[in-house]
Order: structure tokens, then C-alpha cells, then sequence
């Protein structure tokens, strides 16, 4: 249970548990329902390419998301891939908007095991590539 | 920290299709030490803001007991033998004798008739003792007979307003600054700071730099004219005069003091912007523009002008070694106070390393003391000092009332939502339970 008592809706879980097995999906947007009262996926999808994410992070709203993140290791030690999870909360967001899901993040993230690394956003700056890659990789990965 | 603002037009709950609230009835209390914020949940502003202070007059109730007033009209009044209190200490509740009546003034005199048809969410300091959460939630059923009850941690609402369920609260309050960490929505307890370092200290701080000027404070009530005069020049201003008897009390004339104080504060004090600490002397040229000189001009009409002084009045809050001691006004130990960066320091020592850079991200600035010019630049030079590794992010609205309202503002939003009916105490588990349940439920 959340400080503000969202809940979620089934196919939250169901739905990361099938991007971490599967492999297929790259990442999942959650939004809160209409009513406030629950936190639903609003989208999944399997495209790579991490701008097409960005973009669908709205301009002046809140969201919640997981991608799944790879990256190379230098002198060919392979690829790796980490699980992240992004609470998207920009200034412009509405103050309402903000509170419901800043106090439902836990119902949302307690729920979903396996994840490496929490990313809160409040401008691009803080979601793009290179600053997360710094933050999952702890600076040893490249593009 | 400043006058009070004018509370909006006359009460009404905001309608649903205003403000896209679920549930309208709700009413949110947040007591602080200066003001008692009350509003309806699901408004941005508090309508009702009154001041903790009261006014009572001994022997002067319905039978032979204490007259209390209330609001800031009425404590503002001259009267004679009205003396000024505050049910308030260290940001919590001291006097429960007088609080409940002060909360009812600022529910019932321009909100709710009946508390017993709104639910009732009130905030509270960190530091709040058990003893002193129960008495509240004993309070809230028993005298105001409220049909559901919350007790919200205010830096956790403050957190949430600004959309972070991570980051850490640095909120300056009249009688505190606290500093507090607050991981996923639950306040880390270890970290929590606070330093009697606020707006009071600020008020006491100027005090004793007039004191030592040999510049008296006259508040506004005792003149009844006064004549422009030369900066510096003594004050040519007729006073009123009371019969014997039905002067106001020293304690009314130190809370009108307080207003002149708190004036002072918003035109003339200045926390010196940084990089570093106040330098004892200013090497030449140190302070480059004219705009350093302000004037001040006090109600009897004496002016004068303050320089590099507006600045060492509010460097004990950076570097409590430089604070102004004298041996009238109260202060608290230079050697035993933390500095604003090295509460911040004690906070963070505890905190997982993991956390640690996504705290420093979202630092949130609260409160009506930080709206003292240029306090968040300094403040931003100081953590950034601290903490040279990650980048150390700032968060502080732009808007004076955002600032002052955050954590009401956060509370009344969460007592808004339809989802957070179920967290709500209801009489009928209190009843069943008692005043303990508070521990199990508001975390």
C-alpha cells in the first residue's frame, strides 16, 4: 500500500514480469488511472531506440516507466543489461499531478522485483542516455 | 516570517469541477509555531491563516477565567492588560490547554460550521513526541468529534508537492531549521536535523544589532504622528499615551516589535550570497555595488542606513561561530549549533550510499524563512562545497506563497484523493482501538 492508497491494476506486474523474462519488450509506460485510484500500463513497446522512449515521456505530465537498459562493456567484455525504473515528474507537471504520484511510487515499485536502478527525473537532462548510462554502468560502459 | 496574508473571500468547499478533486469535505490543519494554516483539501492555498500567537486577558472570561483572542485582528488590538501567548514551542505543541481552542478558531471562524462532518488531516514535525500525537488524535475525536482523522509528517507532504518521494526537506521554520531525509515517502529518521536557527533566531539576531547601535524599536501602535527626518537624525514622532493602568503589556509590545522585526527582514536582511563564508573584513572594494546600502525606515521615522551589517545579521545561520551574542537577548551556543551546511552534513552520514546521489538530486527548500534574499544561493554554494561529488540539484518555487504553503499545500492534496479513504482513522477504530493507533497508522 501506497502513502495515498493507489493500488494497481493487474497486468502492472504481469506485464514487467514479461519484460524481464521475455526479452522482447524494451520498455512499459504506467500512468494512474482517470480516477486516481489505480496505477495501469498505458503502453509497451519494442522499439530500441531510446529517443522514441524519451518522447513519450509527456512534456507537463507525470509518469512512471521501465526499460530495459543495455549497454557495451569497454575492450569487448560484451553487453549487459539493467533493469531501471523512471519516475517522470517535470516542473511543469501540475502540483497535483506531482503529489498523487510521488505518494503512489511505492505501490507501483515494491511491486516489481528485479529492478537495478531508480532514476527520478524532473528534467531531460536527468533522463537522457549518457546520464543514465553513467548511472547503471557506475561510468565503465559505453554505447 | 512575513504579515499575514489575507485570507481569500468568504469560505465555501471548493467545488469538484474546479479542482478535480474527488473528495471535498475534508478539512487540513498545519500548525506551525509562527501560523496555523487551515484550509479545505483539494484548494492550492490554505484560506484560513491566523497566527499562533493569542491575546487573553485574565478574569476577564464568562466566569471569572481567561479571555482568549484569536486572529489577526484581534490580537493585533491594543487593549489594556491583554497579554500575548503562544501554545507553540520548538515548532510543536506546548500548551494544550489553548491549542484546541486556537485550531478550532482557525477551522471554525472561516470554514467548516460543524467539524463533525469533515474529516480532519493534520501535520506534524518530525521531532513530534508520541505523547503529543496522541493527544491530537484525542483531540481531533473528542472535542472536535471529526468523523476521520490523519496525521501527516509535514516534510514528507512538503516532499510530495514537489513530486519527490526521495529527496531531502530543508525547511526553515520560526523556531527551526530541519533538515530531513525522506526515502520513498517514509521520513529516515536518523538523518532528521534541526537547529533552533530560523526565523526567530533572525528576529533575535537583529535585535541585538539595533540593541547595539542603541537603535529602540518603537512599534507602530504607541505613534500617533511623526515628522520626516535626516538619516541618522533622532526621531521626531508624538507617542501615545496611556491612563494609568491601560497601557498595553510588555508582552503585546514585544509581538508588535516582532512585526517591525519581520519588516526588517523582508527589506533590509540579506544572507551573503557566497562563495564562502562572510569575510570578517572586506578586502577593498569587497562590496563593489551601491545596492549593498539599503535604508530602513522604523514606524516613529527614524532611518537609517544598513550596510555590510544586513549581512552579518543572517551569517549565523551559515556560520553559527559569526552570530551576534549579547547578554540581554537570547541566543543559542555558537560552539553547539550546526550551520546549515553541517546539519545538512550529520544528515546525510547515515544515508545509504545507493540513495545518497538521488537525495542530493532533489533537494527541496520550504518554508517562509528561506524566502530571505538570497538564501538559496548561499545555501546552493554550501551543499555544493559539502558535497563536490554528485551534482547537488535545488528545488524552491519561485512563488512566495508555494514556498510558505508547501506542506499544507501536500497535505491537502493527499486528502483529496478517493484512494486515500482507506488510510483514514475512523472513529469507530478509534473508539475500538484508542489514541495508540496513531503509531500503527501514520508512519
Amino acid at each position: 500500500m501506497s502513502r495515498s492508497g493507489v493500488g494497481l491494476a493487474g497486468d502492472c506486474v504481469t506485464t514487467f514480469e514479461q519484460l524481464k523474462l521475455g526479452k522482447k519488450t524494451k520498455y512499459i509506460i504506467y500512468k494512474l488511472s482517470d480516477d486516481k485510484k489505480t496505477i495501469i500500463v498505458e503502453k509497451t513497446s519494442e522499439d530500441v531506440d531510446y529517443d522514441n522512449f524519451l518522447a513519450d515521456l509527456p512534456e507537463a505530465d507525470c509518469r512512471y516507466a521501465v526499460y530495459d537498459f543495455e549497454y557495451q562493456l569497454e575492450a569487448g567484455e560484451g553487453k549487459r543489461s539493467k533493469i531501471c525504473f523512471y519516475s517522470w515528474s517535470p516542473d511543469d507537471a501540475p502540483v497535483r499531478s506531482k503529489m498523487v504520484y510521488s505518494s503512489s511510487k511505492d505501490a507501483l515499485r515494491r511491486a516489481l522485483a528485479g529492478i537495478h536502478s531508480e532514476i527520478q527525473g524532473t528534467d531531460p537532462s536527468e533522463v537522457c542516455y549518457e546520464t543514465v548510462l553513467e548511472r547503471v554502468s557506475k561510468g565503465a560502459g559505453n554505447r | 516570517m512575513s504579515a499575514g496574508p489575507s485570507t481569500l473571500p468568504p469560505s465555501q468547499a471548493p467545488s469538484t469541477l474546479e479542482y478535480g478533486g474527488d473528495e471535498i469535505s475534508a478539512l487540513v490543519l498545519d500548525p506551525g509555531q509562527c501560523w496555523t494554516r487551515a484550509g479545505f483539501a483539494g484548494e492550492d492555498t490554505p484560506k484560513s491563516v491566523i497566527p499562533s500567537h493569542y491575546g487573553y486577558i485574565e478574569g476577564a472570561g464568562p466566569d471569572g477565567g481567561r479571555k482568549l483572542y484569536f486572529g489577526d485582528n484581534d490580537v493585533h488590538a491594543v487593549r489594556a492588560g491583554m497579554e500575548i501567548a503562544n501554545p507553540m514551542s520548538d515548532g510543536i505543541v506546548a500548551d494544550w490547554d489553548t491549542a484546541p481552542s486556537l485550531w478550532r478558531y482557525a477551522l471554525t471562524s472561516r470554514l467548516a460550521q460543524d467539524l463533525s462532518e469533515h474529516p480532519l488531516l493534520v501535520t506534524e514535525p518530525i521531532w513530534n513526541p508520541t505523547k503529543n500525537r496522541e493527544k491530537t488524535i484525542e483531540v481531533a475525536f473528542e472535542d472536535f468529534d471529526v468523523p476521520a482523522f490523519y496525521l501527516a509528517r509535514n516534510a514528507v507532504c512538503a516532499g510530495f508537492a514537489f513530486g519527490k518521494s526521495t529527496a531531502l526537506i530543508l525547511d526553515v521554520g520560526a523556531a527551526n531549521i530541519a533538515v530531513t531525509p525522506v526515502h520513498d515517502g517514509y521520513v529516515l529518521k536518523k538523518g532528521c536535523q534541526r537547529q533552533p536557527i530560523g526565523g526567530d533566531f533572525l528576529s533575535n539576531q537583529i535585535r541585538t544589532h539595533l540593541a547595539n547601535m542603541g537603535i529602540s524599536i518603537t512599534p507602530h501602535y504607541q505613534v500617533l504622528s511623526k515628522i520626516p527626518v535626516d538619516v541618522g537624525k533622532p526621531a521626531e514622532a508624538t507617542l501615545k499615551t496611556w491612563p494609568e493602568g491601560q497601557a498595553p503589556t510588555e508582552s503585546f509590545r514585544r509581538f508588535e516589535e516582532e512585526r517591525v522585526l519581520t519588516e526588517f527582514k523582508e527589506c533590509c536582511a540579506q544572507a551573503w550570497p557566497g562563495p564562502g563564508p562572510l569575510p570578517a573584513i572586506m578586502p577593498e572594494g569587497g562590496v563593489p555595488n551601491v545596492a549593498a546600502t539599503r535604508s530602513f525606515e522604523f514606524p516613529d521615522g527614524y532611518n537609517m542606513l544598513f550596510g555590510l551589517e544586513r549581512f552579518r545579521m543572517t551569517e549565523g545561520i551559515f556560520t553559527p561561530r559569526s552570530m551576534l551574542a549579547s547578554a540581554n537577548i537570547p541566543h543559542p551556543y555558537p560552539e553547539h549549533t550546526l550551520g546549515l551546511k553541517d546539519m545538512v552534513f550529520a544528515a546525510m552520514k547515515d544515508v545509504d550510499v545507493d540513495i545518497k546521489q538521488i537525495i542530493l538530486n532533489s533537494v527541496v527548500v520550504t518554508g517562509a524563512g528561506s524566502l530571505l534574499y538570497q538564501f538559496n544561493e548561499r545555501a546552493l554554494h554550501e551543499l555544493g562545497i559539502a558535497f563536490p561529488g554528485p551534482r547537488v540539484k535545488m528545488l524552491a518555487s519561485q512563488i512566495p506563497v508555494e514556498r510558505r504553503y508547501a506542506t499544507w499545500l501536500g497535505g491537502s492534496i493527499l486528502a483529496s484523493l478517493g484512494s486515500f479513504h482507506q488510510l483514514w482513522i475512523s472513529k469507530k477504530e478509534y473508539e475500538e482501538h484508542g489514541a495508540n493507533i496513531v503509531e500503527k497508522r501514520c508512519k
